[in-house]
């Protein structure tokens, strides 16, 4: 009996431990984020202290707010995942479902460009972009990250089309239903779930992207994965600030990445199956 | 009665079926053709086209701070590369990282798995936990270690360490240091990718195939090394190919730590590459390194897919 205690207290340990180490970076991150400067300087580390929210009124409403930032990281997401999923969705289709010559060099392709390291993108997109003035802008920015989220929507939509039986649109071609009408009324409904976990992990990459990001933002377009490097510096680190300002780049990761939980493997190894790599 | 697009599905009377089904087939391309042709514009424009003005650059001296000295020079680049020791030092900072990154993250992934699949209650905690990690930016991720995880004394890596007797250590200061702090920060982020999917095809293997192996009174490393091991085979290749690929491109998590340094003990090529571009931008040279580092990831990757491929 003792031998059976030890072995569901070791379990016990080691489950703490692990989930300890993972959760610690972002709760300390949390609890920093609450404290007064001389709180997070304390030595030993303090878990008990008086809570206040001052950091976060300085990062938002103070004089250096790191609201223009967020609203940037916002639109570059949202641009990137509405663009994304107009282009994605017809071309997955396609490749799913209808059959025309190239097909296996074209699933090939989009596999292929996402072998490319960024920063070798990056390189010759400064050069063009500077060339036509679009360096800080956001069609600059939105455009280079469909290098990246385009390939990964259409293989993670191919397997939501590829699973809807083919009776279904047979049976609309038979009413005498065009194939863009087809596509819309009856195909696009079926695959609503694969198109919002589509919608979820497109967005979540863009959010979190950072070397398109630091080369291409400048005074105007800065997300706050790059705005909040400013927070330290050879000087001083603002350390209440940046922890607020971690806290809030990482909220809405953390509550999309929650509600997609079950689609969550599928969606960091998509492409993987038919013999690809992600970033 | 629906109403599609003019031309409708029904064929004129005249026509025998075999045309009709050219017909048809003839529409199917046309219609797939107009559905791939954005996305696929898109993607020439945002992939194939910057490779290949990435090579033609390659071929030039561009440098932003001295554009009198900009020309075309062949293969110049790429003969100061081989002569370039940082490239080469950037090159095995490179392996170092991409080994041991990969190599922890399947082993830890790999056994916490297994750990996990034996447990009666608590899956559910581990796999919401574990998705913590993988969904934050490297570049937040990053900031948080470099300040309130690794910063001597008010670190809370510093802290443990002098509790421990280790004493205050300058770990990002330090090259062996900072080279151990950005693998432990990369394997803490993506253990949980590894562990996440190993898990999940752990799950999906058959139980009698157990059942069996128990009547046969095979030990449970008997079981694990027979049976276990050689069934995951396919989705820790899998599992190694992608992480590899993310390792050899890693940027933000090194970057916002380290910068590449102290000096260049953390600089990878990839990092090595961008450096050489937008800080000392010479962009020529820094996309001859990019070449560089497509040309090694092609062969790192053939040499994966050789192994998945081989039984």
């Amino acid at each position: 009996m003792t031998a059976k205690r030890l072995r569901i207290a070791a379990v016990i340990v080691i489950s703490l431990i692990f989930i300890l180490a993972w959760m610690f970076p972002i709760l300390w991150s949390f609890l920093n984020s609450l404290k007064t400067d001389k709180d997070v300087l304390a030595y030993p580390p303090k878990v008990l202290f008086a809570p206040t929210l001052e950091a976060y009124r300085d990062v938002l409403f103070g004089s250096a707010s790191i609201l223009p930032n967020l609203v940037s990281s916002f639109i570059i997401s949202i641009g990137t995942t509405v663009i994304t999923m107009l282009l994605a969705v017809p071309a997955a289709y396609a490749l799913a479902r209808l059959r025309f010559p190239g097909k296996r060099f074209a699933g090939f392709y989009v596999l292929a460009t996402q072998m490319l390291p960024p920063v070798g993108i990056i390189i010759p997109y400064f050069l063009v972009l500077r060339g036509i003035g679009w360096i800080d802008t956001y069609q600059g920015i939105i455009l280079i990250y469909l290098s990246f989220s385009l390939p990964f929507a259409i293989w993670l939509l191919v397997s939501y089309f590829e699973d809807i039986p083919f009776e279904m649109e047979e049976a609309a071609y038979l009413d005498g239903a065009s194939r863009l009408r087809t596509l819309w009324r009856i195909i696009i409904p079926q695959v609503r779930g694969g198109i919002s976990v589509t919608v979820v992990f497109v967005f979540l990459n863009a959010w979190n992207e950072f070397l398109f990001a630091v080369v291409l933002s400048g005074n105007t377009v800065r997300p706050v994965t790059v705005a909040m490097y400013n927070f330290i510096s050879v000087e001083q680190t603002l350390w209440t600030k940046l922890a607020a300002v971690s806290v809030l780049a990482m909220l809405p990761v953390i509550l999309l990445g929650i509600f997609a939980q079950k689609h969550i493997v599928k969606g960091l190894t998509v492409g993987a199956v038919k013999g690809g790599g992600r970033r | 009665m629906l109403t599609g697009s003019g031309t409708s599905m029904d064929a004129p009377a005249f026509i025998s079926s075999m045309d009709a089904g050219r017909v048809l087939a003839r529409r199917e391309r046309r219609f797939a053709s107009a559905l791939l042709a954005p996305a696929f514009a898109a993607l020439l424009a945002t992939t194939t086209f910057p490779l290949l003005y990435l090579i033609w650059t390659s071929a030039f001296r561009i440098d932003l701070a001295m554009p009198f000295t900009n020309g075309f020079i062949g293969i110049d680049n790429y003969r100061d590369l081989l002569a370039d020791s940082r490239f080469w030092s950037s090159l095995s900072v490179s392996m170092i990282y991409t080994i041991s990154t990969v190599v922890l993250q399947v082993a830890i992934g790999l056994g916490l798995a297994l750990f996990v699949m034996g447990m009666k209650k608590g899956q559910g905690l581990f796999r919401l936990i574990a998705i913590l990690p993988v969904v934050l930016s490297p570049a937040v991720v990053g900031m948080v270690w470099r300040t309130f995880m690794l910063q001597p004394e008010f670190g809370i890596v510093d802290f443990l360490s002098i509790n421990a007797g280790l004493g205050s250590q300058n770990w990002l200061g330090d090259p062996t240091l900072a080279m151990i702090s950005v693998i432990v920060i990369h394997t803490w982020q993506w253990t949980p990718f590894a562990f996440m999917v190993l898990l999940a095809s752990l799950a999906a293997l058959p139980d009698d195939i157990y059942e069996a192996a128990r009547i046969d009174r095979a030990s449970a490393w008997q079981r694990f090394r027979r049976i276990t091991l050689p069934l995951l085979r396919p989705a820790i290749v899998m599992v190694v190919i992608m992480r590899t690929m993310v390792a050899l491109t890693a940027f933000a998590a090194i970057f916002t730590v380290t910068g590449g340094g102290p000096g260049t003990a953390t600089e990878i090529l990839n990092l090595y590459a961008y450096r050489k571009s937008f800080t000392e931008l010479s962009i020529g040279y820094g996309s001859a390194l990019a070449v560089a580092l497509l040309v090694v990831t092609i062969i790192i990757s053939a040499a994966l897919f050789a192994v998945r491929r081989a039984k």
